[in-house]
């Protein structure tokens, strides 16, 4: 009885071991994929990830599904995605906070929900730089004249934000560190808020998407100062970066990118890097992408990699720039 | 004047075009459902849907949305009368007295009074949106943090007037509430707040899952424990409609519902569940017979479910003049817009006046189409009562545990309902009331992030709560307000708390 059980178990290994070897060689992707986007519907993630996973199916011939992980600024979604098995089935948008919640726990002492060493970066979709707008009743014509204000009068220019250790706070403390200015701080519950909170003028600054805060500044609301780009941004030609005005430091775009779980088999990963170039040229992508005034900033493999790692390096850096925040 | 009926003119142009109605009316219908199943509320509503409007222009995409922001307003009382299950989160109110209605057999007359009132404040508040809409937002746009925490220390001093027992009850429960909403990251410092390692706990305690729990599964355990199972209740047609009396005692609360939730629903923040709340505070402490408050006092239904419907109009108010998301639900629509190709900001009246007047025509069409919809819907819902116990609350647990789930896709979230059940449960057979629990857990996480943000903004001085002109006011009628709360104390006079543990002496509350 014993041999036959034994046997048995044998031939169920083997079993095992041939369907699984079937499952490797099957080509990918055989199954539907799912797209995580750790953030609700109808914010930059959300809006980003639809179009992208449309144009994805057409290329590989297969349904990719949106599917909305919420919860704890995003980290609920991207830790789900981090243990989730690696096959190529389950994949992650990401945007940069996705470098900073890691580097926030280490900041408490708490294990960390996930590292990003977990991830497989696949392709960078979209990186927008934020600008620095004030109201435009204010006096400061220019970022010079604010950080001179600013470098008068510390902590006396209040600045709102989407959160503490959220994108625009950090947007904003590496540029004051780069012109070694000190600002004050009033964290909101969203970028949403944020935007309510300047123009109801209970704040002095904020950092922002291009595209949220465009249509305050044709209204004559809002003043743009400077960018946090590499180049100006094109809907706002006359905004100098601080690159140009001698601020390097003040680097930080809010980027989308891809992500799979970091085993993920190189040949789904290759397949999944193929299919993000091909739909970001898609024309309906393109025209998606357009509405929401949001430029595709495509990037995949190694330079996706230096472009990750080098803005996770600014991020952590300013993350501990912060500290632990102290409150009254 | 005369150019804002040109301009409806247009609107209705929009609104009555075969293909923006029908998908007022799915929105309508939508939202009526999403209202009704108890967990899933307008906002995971509209966020489900969100995605079916990709392939809609810009005005059916809006207009359909919409319609399931209002139409949930209308489907919230449904379960709040009949299980005492708040279908979403602004209908809890409605449980206390809605359902007491139901249980003296006046469920029919509850659905009614809820339906009318809240099409009442609908199209009310719709007239406010046309006519005051740009110079409302502009003032919307001032209340800062310290305004929002003087406005929310009013929405505490309404807990005193919630209750009909014992105050120190009522104050340790909303002591209670309060603390359950500390749960979760401080939002001034990213700290995790009594989560225990739990992610899902960062988010803090969502009012849903509370609410479901300390409502509806309280009462089905309730009523599990009860040596005889109650009677079915048999609603005879004459009895759904409500009769001249009750008519008469819900028009003014339906009219300062329709004005008050108006003016909350347009402060930006989640102030549009606090309405109801507050509508239900000043209906007994306006009524002549506030110890009716509880037992079935059809103003604590009609005041809250005129307020949570006025108060998604006044949440209009700076999304389609300024822009600006007033709360997540709007945020969504503002995607919406995003999405397809429509910049929403100040030029958007303006720039885009089809849309625009299309929206608000709409939204007079949707609320006749909801009318429609709930009159008749009241005689088959009543109907639901006659379902025996046996068969309809294990159904109503399954619906409870579904819809709470689908909510953020949380199982904690599912754990969370249960646990609240259990103490409810227990609170019930100590006699506590449960309602000040919800209002503490909504109300915490956003008097405190006021609160810190107010000093924030000033640097730590706290002077910044009374030297604003909105706060220093709202601050100094909340003082008013306690000290008139105190007056008994010291009168010792006969006041409703005193005459209404007279009435309840030996009579057995459910």
């Amino acid at each position: 009885m014993r041999s036959a059980g034994q046997l048995g178990l044998a031939a169920l290994t083997a079993l095992a071991v041939l369907s699984t070897g079937a499952r490797a060689q099957e080509p990918y992707p055989a199954r539907p994929i799912t797209l995580v986007v750790p953030f609700p519907p109808g914010g930059v993630a959300d809006l980003t990830a639809r179009p992208v996973a449309a144009a994805m199916e057409k290329v590989l011939k297969s349904p990719v599904g949106v599917v909305n992980k919420t919860g704890a600024a995003g980290a609920v979604g991207m830790q789900f995605v981090a243990t989730s098995k690696p096959d190529g089935y389950t994949l992650l948008l990401a945007l940069s906070s996705i470098s900073i919640i890691p580097e926030a726990d280490k900041l408490f002492g708490r294990p960390p929900a996930f590292t990003v060493d977990q991830f497989a970066p696949i392709a960078l979709i979209s990186a927008d730089p934020t600008i620095l707008v004030v109201p435009a009743d204010k006096p400061w014509r220019t970022a010079k004249d604010f950080i001179e204000d600013a470098t008068r009068r510390p902590r006396q220019i209040a600045f709102s934000s989407s959160g503490v250790y959220g994108t625009l706070h950090m947007a904003m403390e590496l540029f004051s560190h780069a012109a070694g200015i000190r600002l004050r701080h009033v964290p909101y519950a969203g970028a949403g808020p944020a935007l309510t909170a300047i123009l109801g003028g209970h704040v002095d600054a904020l950092a922002s998407g291009p595209a949220v805060v465009l249509p305050h500044i044709k209204s004559g609301k809002l003043r743009p100062l400077a960018g946090w780009g590499a180049a100006r941004v094109a809907a706002l030609p006359d905004v100098p970066t601080f690159k140009e005005l001698g601020y390097p430091g003040a680097e930080f775009y809010i980027w989308a990118g891809l992500f799979a779980p970091r085993d993920t088999p190189p040949p789904a990963l290759a397949a999944l890097r193929a299919s993000v170039g091909a739909a970001v040229g898609d024309p309906d992508f393109r025209a998606a992408m357009d509405k929401l005034e949001t430029p595709v900033a495509f990037k995949q493999g190694e330079e996706f990699r230096k472009f990750f790692e080098a803005d996770a390096k600014r991020l952590a850096e300013g993350v501990r720039q912060v500290g632990r925040v102290q409150t009254q | 004047m005369v150019e804002t009926l040109q301009n409806l003119a247009l609107g209705f142009s929009v609104a009555l075009t075969p293909g923006v109605i029908f998908y007022a009316f799915v929105g309508c219908v939508v939202g009526t459902l999403v209202g009704v199943l108890p967990g899933i509320g307008p906002l995971a509503g509209i966020s489900l849907l969100l995605p079916a409007t990709f392939g809609l222009d810009a005005t059916r995409a809006i207009v359909m949305l919409a319609g399931i922001y209002y139409g949930a307003m209308y489907g919230g009382s449904t379960t709040s009368i009949l299980m005492r299950i708040p279908g979403e989160a602004a209908s809890v109110m409605t449980c206390i007295d809605g359902y007491a209605m139901a249980r003296k057999g006046r469920a029919g007359a509850a659905l009614a009074i809820a339906a009318v009132g809240s099409y009442v404040a609908g199209t009310v508040s719709v007239v406010a949106l046309m006519f005051l809409a740009p110079p409302l937002a502009a003032f919307a746009l001032r209340f800062g943090p310290p305004e929002y925490f003087a406005l929310l220390v009013l929405g505490l001093l309404v807990l005193a007037y919630m209750s009909g027992g014992s105050m120190l009850k009522a104050l340790a429960m909303a002591a209670l509430g309060l603390l359950l909403g500390m749960i979760g990251i401080d939002q001034m410092t990213g700290y995790f707040r009594f989560a225990y390692g739990v992610v899902e706990l960062g988010d803090g305690i969502g009012v849903v899952p509370v609410a479901v729990g300390l409502f509806g599964l309280a009462e089905i355990l309730a009523t599990a424990g009860l040596a005889t199972p109650p009677a079915v209740i048999k609603p005879k047609l004459c009895e759904l409609l409500p009769s001249r009396q009750e008519w008469r005692q819900s028009a003014w609360p339906i009219g300062r519902g329709t004005v008050l939730g108006f003016l909350i629903g347009i402060i930006p923040g989640s102030a549009h569940i606090i309405s109801s709340f507050v509508s239900y505070a000043i209906e007994r402490r306006l009524s002549k017979h506030p110890e009716e408050f509880g037992r079935g006092a059809v103003a604590g239904v009609a005041g809250p479910e005129s307020a949570n419907n006025s108060a998604t109009s006044g949440a209009f108010v700076p999304m389609l003049a300024l822009g600006v998301p007033s709360g997540p639900i709007p945020a969504v629509m503002l995607a919406a817009m995003m999405v397809h190709g429509v910049s929403p900001g100040p030029l958007l009246i303006k720039q885009q006046p089809e849309l625009f007047w299309g929206f608000i025509a709409s939204m007079y069409v949707g609320n006749v189409v909801l009318l429609i919809l709930n009159l008749p819907l009241v005689g088959v819902f009543v109907n639901l009562l006659r379902v025996p116990y046996p068969v309809l609350y294990p159904s109503i647990l399954v619906f409870c545990v579904l819809g709470v789930y689908a909510v953020n896709g949380s199982v904690v979230d599912v754990w969370i309902m249960l646990a609240m059940g259990a103490l409810g449960y227990v609170l019930r057979k100590l006699d506590f009331e449960t309602a000040p629990i919800v209002l503490g857990v909504i109300l915490a996480p956003m008097i405190e992030m006021a609160f810190r943000q107010s000093l924030a903004m000033s640097d730590g001085q706290y002077a910044i709560l009374v030297t604003r002109p909105i706060a220093g006011t709202l601050l100094a009628v909340g003082g008013v307000l306690a000290l008139l709360g105190l007056k008994p104390l010291v009168a010792r006079g006969l006041d409703w708390r005193a005459r209404l543990s007279l009435a309840g002496k030996g009579e057995e509350r459910l």
